[in-house]
């Protein structure tokens, strides 16, 4: 019997010393963020025998069972979704915010409520070749101005779109890392280190992924994870088309269309995402693209409004009009004249040095009406800004949403540091109490031996 | 949020964050009141920036109407002061006709007169062609030539229009740029239209002997100079009027850009006492949050161990 106490004793202790190791471990990667907590499993080891149809149980101590990773996959999904889309929150946010900056910092608004000040300034004295020169100028400096925020949108533009391909590149990448997980779960045994040590990498990947797109994923016994892009369109009767089936990936391809936009391929199927950074970029290169448009179009309206004056009027010279403005949107608007006195601001027909202003009231009005350019850049700039604003509301209440998820999964998963100093004492008293057995029944068999 | 358990990574994420927030909110009161703009961004708050940017309008066209008054201002006061002359000229003419109205001038003492009043002609034709500070005619309607031109057997006609046009001076107000030649020196007399030039010539020559009485002559062209006076009267009313109309403008321009600065800084700047408590607030917290999460922090069970 005292043979038995040793070992139950010594399979007691090496539980404790097991179980301390992996309390070390939990400490040690307290810090780590794709860590989840492990504990150690223990069974109670009895030996039982059946000998004249009586059982008989020999007590063995206890014996250690595999590694314990808890494992709620509803959390998991839960957190990845929620994060799936603060990003896509994000990444619209960032690139419609470089646009809004270009547009508001490039002075459009300003410059086209010069040009107007200096023609209506000219009311004021026709001929006077000062005011003429300064209008000149300030047609020359808003034509510069409209080429500046173009680029600046463009600039923004050229950002999300590289940002596209990064994206791409890593969600690819993430999923080649969970093809490997996938093989390597194959070969190693439940319960073991190595196993918890492959789900760690496992999910540390499917939230890499679904930072940039968002994905459903399915578990089959050994944890190899099945992942489908939630996609728009969907093949029928799925969310998406298949990114990892076991060791096997699909490539994710990216597509700067010529307008800018972007779609994505996988598995022959092209669609655009429905969460994750790379959702929001594709919106956010959307919004933009319009933007450029509506900026086009307010540039070409200056330039016909302006050229269309020109060409009811008379220069100071007697001499019809000619064009203010070359082009025909943002990027390429040129200043036309070369001279103030080339303004045409009297009707046509009328004599050189003419002082009526007749063709630059006209000219006035039509800058300033309410569909004019002016009164189009402003509605511009509030419906960018406003949708700015609109999505950062949207953005904060789908942060609580995601850090609540974040928190309870933590909660589940993360290290908690007192509670493993708690249990490091727990289990040194544990040791100490396994190897105070181990030498009572050494004190029991020199007791037995001392007889005599 | 209610945690069973409490995940030393969550705790350490959730302070970050916390302090995070507080820092930014410090960061965002110090740039309100380092630069006194309160929206830094358009998306901060679009609707106040798209009233800020239609008052920036009113506030340039303001100063665009204010420039437009004072150039307007400063023709009326120059178109005043050739009237102001032209009245005198003719007003002097009009003593010379009565002088030679007398009987008791000889020939020579009407042929002086008719010398004097050739010159005040000259004047009086240098006065109609009277050009503004910047060099524009200012007799001559919208027209850009000269306002009236003198053929060589000393014909004055009017070479310009009878339009003034017009400067937008206030919002929905645009007045007129000053008279025009037409009005002022030309005028009916006897229902026979004539202008000052001509009564001023006719009478000269009159007096030189193309009439076969001197006196009577100068003693009819009185009604012309009395029409020409009056046409003269006139317009320095009008212009007076325009001037004075255009200085209560100027009045209007200064309460209305005082009105709109008013407004902008009501919308766009930094309430600066306001911000100031914020920003002490937040930094309490800032600092209060910091000294919590370092005791907090070093509240671990393995200082127990």
């Amino acid at each position: 019997m005292p043979i038995d106490l040793i070992s139950i004793g010594q399979s007691g202790a090496r539980a404790a010393r097991a179980s301390i190791e992996v309390s070390a471990q939990n400490i040690a990667n307290a810090s780590n963020p794709d860590y989840v907590r492990r504990s150690l499993q223990l069974e109670e080891f009895v030996g039982s025998a059946v000998i004249d149809f009586s059982t008989s149980d020999a007590l063995s101590g206890v014996r250690i069972g595999g590694i314990v990773r808890p494992d709620n996959q509803l959390l998991q999904s839960r957190a990845r979704d929620s994060s799936a889309d603060v990003q896509r929150a994000d990444s619209d946010i960032a690139a419609l915010r470089d646009a809004e900056i270009a547009i508001e910092q490039s002075g459009l608004f300003r410059g086209l409520v010069d040009f107007e000040a200096a023609l209506t300034l000219l009311e004021s004295d026709p001929t006077d070749p000062a005011l003429r020169t300064g209008a000149v100028e300030t047609a020359r400096q808003l034509a510069v101005t409209f080429q500046s925020a173009q680029t600046g949108l463009n600039d923004a533009r050229a950002l999300a779109q590289s940002s596209v391909a990064v994206g791409t590149e890593q969600a690819n990448a993430a999923a080649t890392e969970l093809a490997r997980v996938n093989r390597e779960l194959v070969n190693v045994r439940p319960g073991s280190a190595s196993h918890a040590n492959l789900l760690d990498a496992r999910d540390a990947a499917l939230r890499d992924i679904s930072e940039e797109f968002s994905l459903e994923v399915e578990f089959d016994e050994i944890g190899a994870a099945t992942v489908r892009l939630v996609t728009t369109p969907a093949p029928g009767g799925e969310v998406g088309p298949v990114l990892v089936d076991g060791p096997n990936t699909n490539t994710v391809t990216s597509t700067i269309a010529a307008d800018g936009t972007a779609s994505f391929t996988l598995d022959g199927l092209t669609f655009t995402p429905v969460s994750g950074a790379q959702a929001g970029r594709v919106s956010a290169l959307n919004d933009l693209r319009d933007r450029a448009d509506t900026l086009d179009t307010i540039a070409l309206s200056t330039i016909t409004r302006a050229n269309t004056a020109q060409a009811n009027g008379a220069a100071l010279d007697g001499t019809p009009g000619q064009p203010l403005f070359s082009g025909s949107n943002a990027s390429d608007i040129e200043l036309a004249l070369t001279d103030g006195d080339q303004l045409a601001l009297a009707p046509l027909g009328s004599p050189p040095g003419s002082r009526d202003t007749t063709n630059l009231q006209t000219l006035v009005a039509a800058i300033g009406a309410d569909d004019g350019p002016i009164a189009e850049t402003d509605r511009m700039l509030l419906s960018l800004s406003s949708r700015i604003a609109g999505l950062e509301t949207t953005r904060e209440g789908l942060s609580i949403i995601a850090g609540s998820a974040a928190a309870e999964l933590l909660t589940e998963t993360g290290v908690d540091l007192d509670e493993e100093a708690a249990t490091l004492i727990r289990l040194q008293q544990a040791f100490e109490a396994n190897s105070r057995v181990i030498q009572v029944a050494n004190d029991i068999f020199d007791t037995i031996l001392g007889l005599n | 949020m209610s945690f069973v358990s409490n995940s030393t990574g969550a705790f350490f994420e959730r302070s970050l964050n916390q302090l995070a927030t507080l820092r930014e909110d410090a960061e965002t009161f110090q740039t309100q009141i380092a630069t006194g703009v309160r929206i830094q961004r358009g998306s901060e708050d679009p609707v106040a920036a798209s009233r800020l940017r239609s008052l920036t309008r009113l506030e340039v066209r303001g100063q665009t109407e204010e420039e437009n008054a004072a150039r307007l201002r400063q023709d009326l006061e120059e178109t005043n002061n050739q009237i102001s002359g032209v009245v005198s000229l003719i007003q002097r003419a009009r003593e010379l006709a009565i002088q030679a109205a007398n009987d008791t001038q000889g020939e020579s003492g009407r042929a002086a007169i008719a010398d004097e009043l050739e010159q005040l002609s000259d004047e009086l034709f240098t006065r109609s062609n009277a050009i503004s500070i910047t060099g524009a005619p200012l007799f001559s309607g919208t027209a850009g030539a000269p306002a009236f031109t003198r053929a060589t057997d000393g014909t004055v006609t009017y070479a310009g229009n009878s339009q003034v046009g017009t400067v937008p001076v206030a919002p929905g107000t645009d007045i007129e740029r000053g008279i025009t030649g037409d009005a002022l020196f030309e005028f009916d007399v006897g229902g026979t239209p004539t202008s000052s030039f001509e009564v001023f010539s006719q009478l000269a020559a009159d007096l030189r002997g193309a009439s076969s009485d001197p006196q009577q002559a100068a003693q009819d062209a009185l009604a012309g100079l009395d029409e020409a006076l009056n046409a003269a009267n006139r317009n320095q009313t009008i212009v007076g009027t325009r001037a004075a109309w255009v200085e209560a403008i100027e009045d209007d321009q200064a309460v209305r850009s005082l009105d709109i600065a008013e407004k902008r800084s009501e919308i766009g700047d930094t309430n600066i006492a306001d911000v100031i408590i914020r920003l002490q607030n937040t930094l309490t917290a800032l600092e209060a949050s910091q000294t919590t999460f370092t005791r907090v922090s070093n509240l671990t069970l393995f200082n127990a161990i």
